[in-house]
């Protein structure tokens, strides 16, 4: 803690008062001042993250234009002085269903993923439900993530369907690129929809792409053809980007094996493949590099909770980034409920040997370049979007909370469900009017 | 050994001294009795009057605490676990107890083996009162999967230590974390899920090798949607009201074989003392009637009696504060008391009738709306437990990665207290992983703070234990020193895990 309580008051107070006026005013310009700033730019990522002291950043019609020292706040521009406390991109989340679902297990407030023996997978589009409304975003958004990859599970089929990239505003505009990105489960979750083995899965999703292919090569005349139990038209259609490597498919499994085939099958089919998961990837850091291949690790990890799971560690976000793999983090459990402890899971991977910056990079860029957006998002740098959080610490910290938020250059909310619960129960005394009646505005 | 038992029991009462029921009330008979309840057991396993059916086990713990001789371990910033907090402290740990806590001008015994620990932490081992290691393994598979019986709505005859697998590699996992004690629960399908074990975080080729000398059992209860969920189309319950009239027609039935059996300790004993040696033949025409019978044991029903009796800790799975103070209401109707609220993520909304009751809430840092039951979670929520006098916060797990980081979860919501202005020092917040989580299992007479005498159950880590960095880097169960993350002969493997090729490159439990 470098600043005391009360200037660190004053600072919330003032961000309060910017916000609630660029609710009204729209985005506008803001120099945040005196702030250790990460901007995670640049290819090659230092193993300190390369914070800079004393460093400035403004903000002008929703997009970073200066990063720096001692730069002049523009004309007019709302002024933070962040005294000294730390600035990064956004966060971006790799892997979630926010907007999404609301209650896990209340089928109606959950969008996730399709049950039983539906007939449709791989042409489900996130867009179609993603809720902006949803009380998640504001929740997440108040630990720091900005952007997020919101994609249906795979329930029903080994296809999830097409997810979307969105960012955490709220604002009914918020999906950012929609169809961003297919999934498809392999390994053994993958073998439970393929007649129980892998071979199933692995011919299953050959023949998938297969007939995308062929679909598209000529979808006249594949309407003829028979299509007992397979793929329908419309999965077909949304497989057609992915097998042609245009759009990226998010492949969960876990072992070496099934990452080796993995690597096999983007060298012979081309597709943009992501792991999700993998759990043994260490194992095979190198040859992942060498394919390009990213992995969407959880960090903790560390149990042989599955014989696809036997070298299961802590260590694996360490070995992977020495390796040279882009690596980013997700938490399984909690599906988007609780992206705001993505950090949690970066400290872990530092506690056990990843560097520092590449930790704040797995937060941050390695999102955004894993799906293709990194021109947009990601970093701080000049032309991309105004996506800032203000730390009241080391962001990796479990004692670490924004003090604020920005998306597209507005300052956000950091008000949400939970704080409102929490105000309108610190005083459990009695009062003169029922609880009801408390902190509901 | 009814001795420690019976001291153990002495310090069992989670607060609640002067109690009041959650409308103002004042206490009445069936509170006291409940209050009671813990110095009975205590009555009876020390005089050992009672036939000692219900307290006995037939499982008995075979722990024994592994070889350790004196350490010191000196230069620590050292949470005691009771509310103290000492800068370059020492800690004495010898003949596996703690003997002695202090500053720098502790007196170190000559032949100790010294730890030099500056810049280090040291606390209590931490202690989870709400795990399924073992009952749900790892790997997790239907041949292993032994943690719930949702078979049916009240399964009060089922031990969660008969489905423990000591060769799950989660044990080793946690001891990484810190852990050295914890509770097994049944799953939460059903309104009584089954008896509870507790453990010490030491491996053994049985399970009856890691319990924990002298603790009660727990019994596990559920509250809300799970018993609904499983049971809503197979008979029910399949509503809250339903879950209600379910535990008070349990309770009804239990209090009913409860008498019976005090009848016939009472009408034994009288024959045993009319009989004199009772082996000795009666002399002919001696006529001081028939021998009475035993009733007929009951699983389910002694486990319930037990809980009744107050020598089995009720453990109630319950996320809602309205329900929760429903079943401190049912807890008095029936005389018995509510131990621990787990997951109680609404504890918050009702931490003064928790603080009033002596109740200790279990809860996570931030997991939240998985159900809806689950929504209105706080990341404050035990802060504000925490908050209340003569409260008993607890951070606990319900999860084989959760459990080996609760010094982690405690940090998480340290902080959330403290941004609102809650002022939680970390000699405090230490508490929801150690002290509080050993009252809440009645061994707090034996571990969960370092002071001298109790169990030299102790964790080096290399910093501030509520720092995402943190990690433990030696921990001592009894004195002896069980897992070191320097040195990989200190670092337990189970069997599942030895000659699997892939995973040979690290050390076992620092994985």
């Amino acid at each position: 803690m470098t600043m005391n309580h009360s200037s660190l008051k004053l600072l919330t107070a003032s961000l309060a008062a910017a916000a609630a006026s660029i609710a009204v005013a729209g985005a506008q310009t803001i120099a945040i001042q005196n702030a250790r700033v990460y901007t995670m730019a640049g290819a090659a990522t230092d193993p300190t993250g390369g914070g800079v002291n004393n460093a400035d950043v403004i903000i002008r019609d929703g997009v970073i234009a200066g990063v720096g020292q001692d730069l002049p706040a523009p004309p007019g521009a709302t002024v933070i002085n962040a005294q000294g406390r730390v600035v990064t991109p956004g966060l971006f989340a790799p892997w979630s269903q926010i907007g999404l679902v609301e209650i896990g297990l209340d089928d109606e407030a959950n969008d996730s993923s399709t049950e039983d023996d539906f007939a449709l997978s791989a042409g489900l589009d996130a867009t179609d439900a993603f809720n902006p409304s949803s009380t998640l975003i504001p929740i997440n958004r108040a630990g720091g993530v900005t952007r997020a990859a919101s994609a249906p599970e795979p329930g029903a089929k080994m296809f999830g369907g097409q997810g979307a990239i969105v960012d955490l505003s709220g604002a009914p505009g918020s999906i950012n690129r929609a169809q961003a990105l297919q999934s498809v489960a392999m390994g053994a979750a993958g073998a439970g929809y393929n007649g129980g083995t892998r071979l199933g899965a692995w011919a299953s999703l050959r023949d998938a792409l297969d007939e995308a292919r062929a679909y598209a090569a000529n979808p006249g005349s594949y309407l003829m053809r028979p299509r007992e139990g397979g793929l329908s038209i419309i999965d077909l259609k949304a497989l057609g980007p992915v097998a042609r490597g245009a759009q990226p498919l998010v492949v969960y499994l876990n072992s070496a094996t099934d990452i080796r085939a993995l690597i096999k099958l983007k060298a012979q089919y081309g597709v943009n493949a992501i792991v999700l998961g993998g759990t043994e990837a260490h194992l095979v850091a190198r040859e992942l590099a060498a394919a390009n291949i990213p992995v969407i690790l959880n960090s903790f990890l560390n149990l042989p909770s599955q014989f696809e799971n036997l070298a299961a560690t802590q260590t694996n976000a360490a070995r992977l980034a020495a390796a040279g793999v882009t690596i980013a983090f997700y938490d399984p459990p909690s599906g988007a409920h609780n992206l705001r402890l993505l950090p949690q899971l970066a400290g872990n991977a530092v506690a056990n040997g990843l560097s520092y910056g590449a930790a704040l990079a797995a937060l941050t860029i390695n999102p955004a370049r894993i799906y293709g957006v990194a021109d947009r998002y990601g970093s701080l740098e000049i032309g991309k979007a105004g996506d800032v959080v203000i730390w009241d610490g080391d962001p990796l910290e479990v004692s670490t909370r924004p003090i604020a938020v920005l998306i597209d250059g507005r300052i956000t909310s950091l008000k949400n469900r939970q704080t409102m619960l929490r105000d309108r129960y610190k005083d459990l005394s009695r009062g003169d009017l029922p609880h009801a009646y408390r902190g509901a505005n | 050994m009814a001795a420690s038992l019976a001291a153990i029991m002495a310090v069992a009462s989670c607060g609640g001294k002067g109690e009041k029921a959650p409308g103002g009330a004042d206490p009445t008979k069936a509170d006291k009795a409940a209050e009671a309840g813990a110095g009975k057991a205590e009555e009876k396993q020390a005089a050992d009057a009672k036939p000692s059916l219900w307290a006995s086990d037939p499982f008995p713990s075979t722990y024994a605490p592994y070889p350790s001789g004196t350490t010191v371990i000196r230069g620590a910033t050292v949470l005691t676990g009771a509310g103290e907090r000492i800068e370059n402290g020492t800690v004495v740990l010898a003949d596996g107890k703690i003997a002695s806590v202090g500053g720098a001008d502790v007196a170190v015994p000559s032949g100790a083996a010294i730890v030099e620990a500056k810049g280090k932490w040291v606390t209590p081992g931490v202690i989870d009162v709400h795990s399924h290691l073992g009952d749900y393994p790892s790997p997790q598979t239907e041949s292993t999967s032994d943690g719930n019986e949702a078979t049916a709505p009240n399964t009060a005859q089922v031990w969660a230590e008969h489905s423990v697998w000591p060769q799950d590699a989660g044990f080793t996992r946690a001891l990484a974390g810190g852990i050295t004690s914890l509770q097994i629960l049944p799953g939460s399908a059903n309104l009584f899920g089954g008896r509870s074990a507790i453990l010490k975080n030491v491996p053994a080729r049985t399970v009856q090798g890691m319990k924990f000398p002298g603790a009660p059992y727990g019994v596990k209860m559920a509250c809300g949607e799970n018993p609904k969920r499983v049971y809503g189309e197979k008979g029910g319950p399949s509503t809250r009201m339903a879950n209600f009239a379910g535990y008070r027609a349990a309770w009804i039935e239990a209090a009913d074989y409860k008498k019976k059996w005090e009848k016939y300790w009472e009408e034994k004993a009288d024959w045993d003392k009319k009989n004199g040696d009772k082996k000795k033949p009666s002399k002919k025409g001696d006529d001081n009637g028939k021998e009475p019978e035993a009733p007929t044991r009951d699983l389910k029903l002694e486990t319930l009696a037990m809980a009744l009796n107050g020598d089995i800790t009720v453990n109630m799975h319950c996320y809602r504060g309205d329900e929760m103070a429903l079943v401190l209401d049912m807890a008095k109707e029936f005389g018995y008391k509510v131990q621990t609220f787990h997951h109680a993520v609404e504890a918050y909304k009702v931490a003064d009738f928790l603080a009033e009751r002596g109740v200790c809430a279990a809860v996570w840092a931030d997991w939240w709306g998985f159900k809806l039951e689950a929504y209105d979670a706080i990341r404050e929520n035990a802060a504000l437990v925490d908050a209340q006098a003569n409260s008993c916060a607890i951070i606990h797990s319900d999860d084989e990665y959760g459990i080996q980081r609760l010094n982690q979860q405690a940090g998480l919501a340290m902080a959330d207290g403290n941004k609102m202005g809650l002022k939680i020092a970390p000699e405090r917040a230490i508490k929801w992983i150690t002290a509080h989580p050993a009252k809440a299992l009645r061994i707090d007479g034996e571990t969960g703070t370092l002071e001298p005498g109790k169990m030299a159950d102790v964790v080096v880590w290399n910093g501030n234990p509520f720092s995402v960095y943190a990690k433990a880097e030696k921990v001592y169960v009894d004195g002896a020193l069980l897992f070191d993350s320097k040195d990989p002969r200190r670092s337990p493997r189970m069997d599942f895990e030895i000659g699997q090729r892939s995973a040979g490159f690290t050390g076992g439990a620092g994985q």
